[in-house]
């Protein structure tokens, strides 16, 4: 557990899933919870260094009441990578945290090398109604897979054996926590900021992602001046669990080919 | 102990099939099932019955907010109390309440109510809610982690504007006015204030510290609602906060009727109707970030005093008439057995505040007038003795004489 203060703004305790060496790269979990040591994160961190902090108000990280709009989020991951040292990293993020990790490629251009957007929330399109991510339990997850859902997701959970209600706290927090950016529609204005991003980006969603249509990764990359699409075929909103392989390796590449720049 | 007049203004022609065929009567009920001419019918209804009560010996006639609901079509239940303001005499006027955190800036809510007390002569219950998930996260948009911090400095910046003698700045994390001076000032020097609520151990720190009156506000009748009323005077007596049963305010459905056979007769259809018509879709019953951890732990670990199934058949209306009346959720019969089954619920559970709900569903009007007269005559004055040596800040003054002067001395005020 990491301790991040930012002075007049808040005290941050962050759970960080560290592994790996090389270059770093910044992986900000989704919006239902931080996937822990999964396989698509170990694979990364194979020739690079994996920071994968856990969003503040999620599982052990405290903090989220100190966050009064979206700007303190990309704020904090600022202040967060440069207290680690690093001064230019690569940013990967998921669903939820796609739309912080656009943001924070907005505010500090200098500190992101290159951004991926996967299954990113932070747009919405009034032609293309994306459903309710906190809709009808059995909605929701008929809409985030491609096919059958795998028998557990990836998780940082750890049940404690004393208390048979820490599973239900712990998903109910996470998703308290994602309704501050999320609820009622999850659009804090990023359409007005992508336009500013300077980082090469590459934005990967699964084809079939019922919670956000490929349309909306269509605009993320159209909105943002240097940036390509990659539509992984047979995977929603969790690309990287339904196509570990072909992630990775999209992932990869795409960063690879910028190294040294 | 007082009596607050109390219906759900329900839509009453609701297709016989509604309940087993929508998906929920909260957020996203068709609007195709309610024709407007039906709805002012059904406000017309429901003044009358009120106006009736304020003539009956009633402490207050209580008015709730809620949206997009065929259970409830009171979205202000302000402008339902300026109606009764102008057209009642005695009673007080509780709103019960507004839910704060919904408007922006919520000195809006300041000037109404403040309106409302000016209208009515004093007569205002500031009822406060933070309002159902349905009405505030799903209806009105508002974040459910942010609801509570929202309430709570509207409630904070309406307080100041009903008090302040000068005009002055506040700067909200959720609201900025650089020029609060609230027109008008309410006639009550201090207004009575309730926050019902649901269970949750923040909101009784909050009532306790300010002691307000608590609601509870369920229609699940006693047995279902004893162990989270006990809870709160549990809480307050371990704080050393106020005891007084006055304090406490519960909602009962009443069905009183010349006979208990008159009683199943005339109530039984509609009783099922208010159950059975009102499915609530689970997802807009539980957003995740409305109930904090805690208050999900206290929820989770609480004493069930109703098996699952019993609470499953009461909302399908399978129950039958007496099942219903056996549990609580209904208080049915003759004067003589809801008086004394009443008495019973007030003593036991410390309620000094008793909101009646004296019409559900689609009750005929004529049955619910009669319902007022039956126990408006023959049961409140028999039950004034409850509580009646306790202080009762929690209801207007001006209420209070009015419904004494005209009612007898045990009626508003506590024994001299």
């Amino acid at each position: 557990m990491t301790t991040l203060e930012i002075p007049h703004v808040g005290t941050f305790d962050v759970d960080v899933w560290e592994q790996g060496s090389g270059e770093p790269l910044l992986y900000l979990h989704g919006y239902e919870r931080h996937p822990g040591g999964a396989g698509f994160l170990t694979r990364l961190a194979a020739d690079r260094r994996v920071l994968a902090p856990e969003q503040p108000g999620y599982g052990r990280s405290t903090g989220v009441e100190a966050f009064v709009d979206i700007h303190d989020v990309a704020l904090f991951h600022r202040e967060l990578v440069e207290s680690w040292g690093i001064d230019r990293i690569d940013v990967v993020g998921h669903s939820l945290g796609g739309m912080f990790a656009a943001e924070l490629a907005v505010l500090a251009p200098q500190l992101v090398r290159r951004l991926v957007l996967v299954d990113a929330f932070g747009l919405w399109l009034d032609d293309e109604p994306a459903l309710d991510p906190f809709g009808p339990a059995d909605e929701v997850a008929a809409a985030k897979w491609h096919g059958e859902p795998p028998a557990q997701e990836p998780t940082n959970f750890v049940p404690d054996p004393g208390d048979p209600h820490g599973a239900v706290l712990f998903s109910a927090r996470n998703l308290g926590s994602a309704t501050k950016f999320m609820w009622p529609i999850a659009d804090r204005g990023l359409r007005r900021r992508l336009p500013l991003v300077d980082a090469p980006t590459l934005v990967v969603h699964g084809a079939s992602d019922g919670l956000l249509p490929v349309s909306y990764a269509a605009e993320f990359t159209r909105l943002i001046p240097d940036a390509r699409l990659a539509v992984l075929p047979e995977a929603g909103h969790y690309p990287q669990v339904e196509q570990e392989d072909a992630f990775v390796s999209v992932v990869s590449e795409f960063l690879a080919a910028g190294s040294g720049s | 102990m007082k009596f607050h007049w109390f219906a759900q203004q329900y839509y009453t022609k609701l297709p016989a099939d509604f309940g087993d065929t929508v998906h929920s009567s909260w957020v996203t009920p068709p609007i195709s099932v309610a024709d407007p001419q039906q709805v002012g019918e059904d406000y017309h209804l429901y003044l009358r019955l009120m106006q009736q009560a304020d003539t009956l010996g009633w402490d207050s006639l209580l008015l709730n907010e809620h949206h997009q609901t065929t259970l409830a079509m009171t979205p202000s239940p302000n402008l339902i109390a300026a109606a009764l303001a102008a057209t009642t005499e005695n009673a007080a006027i509780a709103l019960c309440g507004n839910s704060l955190a919904l408007y922006n800036p919520p000195v809006r809510v300041a000037e109404e109510i403040a309106m409302l007390d000016c209208l009515s002569g004093g007569r205002i219950i500031a009822g406060i809610v933070f309002g159902t998930p349905m009405d505030t996260a799903f209806s009105y948009g508002v974040p459910p982690i942010e609801l509570r911090e929202r309430f709570h400095e509207a409630r904070d910046l309406i307080v100041r504007a009903w008090e302040a003698k000068e005009p002055f700045a506040f700067n909200g994390k959720y609201t900025q006015l650089r020029y609060v001076n609230t027109w008008p000032r309410p006639i009550q020097d201090e207004l009575p204030v309730w926050i019902p609520g649901s269970g949750s151990p923040e909101t009784w720190d909050v009532v306790n510290a300010l002691d307000y009156c608590y609601g509870y506000l369920s229609f699940s009748g006693k047995q279902s609602a004893a162990p989270i009323v006990g809870g709160f005077w549990d809480y307050t007596e371990s704080q050393n906060a106020n005891m007084n049963p006055n304090r406490m305010a519960f909602t009962q459905i009443i069905c009183c009727a010349d006979s208990e056979k008159e009683a199943e007769a005339q109530y039984a259809d509609a009783v099922k109707y208010f159950y059975r018509q009102n499915p609530t879709g689970l997802e807009f019953a539980t957003p995740p970030g409305y109930n904090t951890l805690p208050s999900i732990r206290a929820n989770l670990e609480r004493a069930r005093t109703q098996s699952a199934e019993e609470r499953m058949k009461a909302a399908r209306g399978e129950l039958s008439f007496w099942e219903y009346d056996e549990l609580g959720y209904i208080i049915a019969g003759t004067p003589e057995r809801v008086e004394q089954r009443v008495r019973e619920l007030a003593t036991d559970l410390r309620i000094g505040q008793l909101i009646t709900c004296m019409h559900v569903g689609d009750l005929p009007e004529e049955v619910a007038r009669r319902n007022n007269e039956l126990f408006g005559r023959d049961v409140i004055p028999k039950l004034r003795d409850v509580w009646g040596e306790e202080e009762d800040r929690w209801t207007p003054k001006v209420s209070q004489e009015r419904v004494a002067a005209k009612f007898g001395q045990g009626a508003g005020l506590p024994a001299a």
